[in-house]
């Protein structure tokens, strides 16, 4: 019952948020430019091809003979007007369709235009953005780098304040193990003095006076040692 | 709302003769109705013949060929004293 065409439906249930479906290229089929296909398919089972027109032929007939269409001056003028209007349609009809139909085209080409711009710039934009993308991937390398040098310059630093620390230490146990030699020095001199004050002391009078004694002995010993030497 | 469902509620063409009456009360006649109805009647006939790509002139050629037929029943009451003939 719909010609085999699909239905149209509007404003039914949600708005679409997809594009609608394009529009039909052509419209229903039509004989004589009045009467819809549908009427002959209607009629084809029963009458063949020729059963419509011969139906028209038929109703014509019969109206004229029963006079329910009555022949009036109204009529010569309407045959010269439709004769006329059929002879301009049929000579300009299909010149004047594809006037209109480059209008229309012109203004559905400019409309793709104003798509196509706004697609292209939207990918334009979007290469853009993957360029972006991409050399933000490569930083990493320049943070790598950074990354590097800030590492060893904390190795650096690490490194002497352990060394600082060190010496520090060792500045601490050679300061203990100079003390210590130190203390150990003068306690040697001091021994050897009081060691030598004693005994210097523990040499009595009498003993000092006996030892010179000896010694004055011992030395004339020698000198007539010495002296008996060279003579020899 | 010609919804083909197993109630009565079937298109035009699918009704019987005899269930004819009986789908013609079962219509909707409120206002809003009869203007949907005239809606529908409308939209049927713009989206098949004119709402296209290459319409012909048969879009617009049936609505004066409408309207000629219908002025023409209309006044048919004063064209009938133009008769030619006495007895049909």
């Amino acid at each position: 019952h719909h010609g085999g065409r699909a239905t149209r439906i509007f404003h039914t249930g949600q708005p679409r948020l997809a594009p609608l479906p394009p529009l039909p290229e052509y419209g229903g089929k039509v004989h004589l430019g009045l009467i819809p296909e549908e009427f002959f398919q209607f009629l084809y089972p029963k009458t063949g091809v020729t059963g419509p027109y011969m139906l028209g032929i038929g109703l014509i007939l019969y109206f004229l003979s029963k006079e329910l269409y009555v022949i009036t001056p109204e009529t010569f003028s309407t045959i010269s007007i439709v004769g006329l209007l059929v002879y301009v349609i049929k000579k300009y009809g299909t010149s004047i369709g594809e006037f209109i139909d480059n209008l229309n085209e012109q203004i559905i080409a400019q409309l793709e235009e104003v798509k196509k711009a706004s697609i292209k710039q939207i990918q334009d934009e979007i290469e853009l953005e993957k360029a972006q993308q991409a050399q933000v991937q490569k930083c990493h390398y320049l943070s790598d780098v950074q990354r590097n040098s800030i590492a060893m310059a904390l190795e650096v630093i690490y490194q002497e304040r352990l060394h600082k620390v060190y010496k520090e230490v060792k500045n601490h146990l050679d300061y203990h193990i100079s003390v210590q030699n130190m203390m150990h020095r003068k306690e040697q001199e001091h021994m050897i003095i009081w060691v030598e004050k004693h005994v210097v002391q523990s040499i009595s009078a009498q003993q000092e006076k006996e030892m010179i004694a000896k010694c004055i002995a011992d030395l004339q010993l020698l000198e007539k040692k010495a002296q008996a030497q060279p003579v020899m | 709302m010609t919804s083909v469902m197993p109630v009565k509620e079937k298109k035009l063409m699918d009704v019987k003769l005899g269930e004819l009456p009986s789908w013609i009360l079962m219509r909707n006649f409120t206002p809003k109705g009869i203007v949907g109805a005239f809606q529908r009647g409308y939209y049927r006939f713009y989206n098949k013949y004119i709402n296209v790509k290459k319409g012909s002139i048969a879009g617009i050629n049936m609505v004066p060929a409408a309207y000629v037929l219908f002025s023409y029943c209309l006044s048919y009451k004063e064209l009938k004293h133009q008769r030619r003939h006495k007895f049909h």
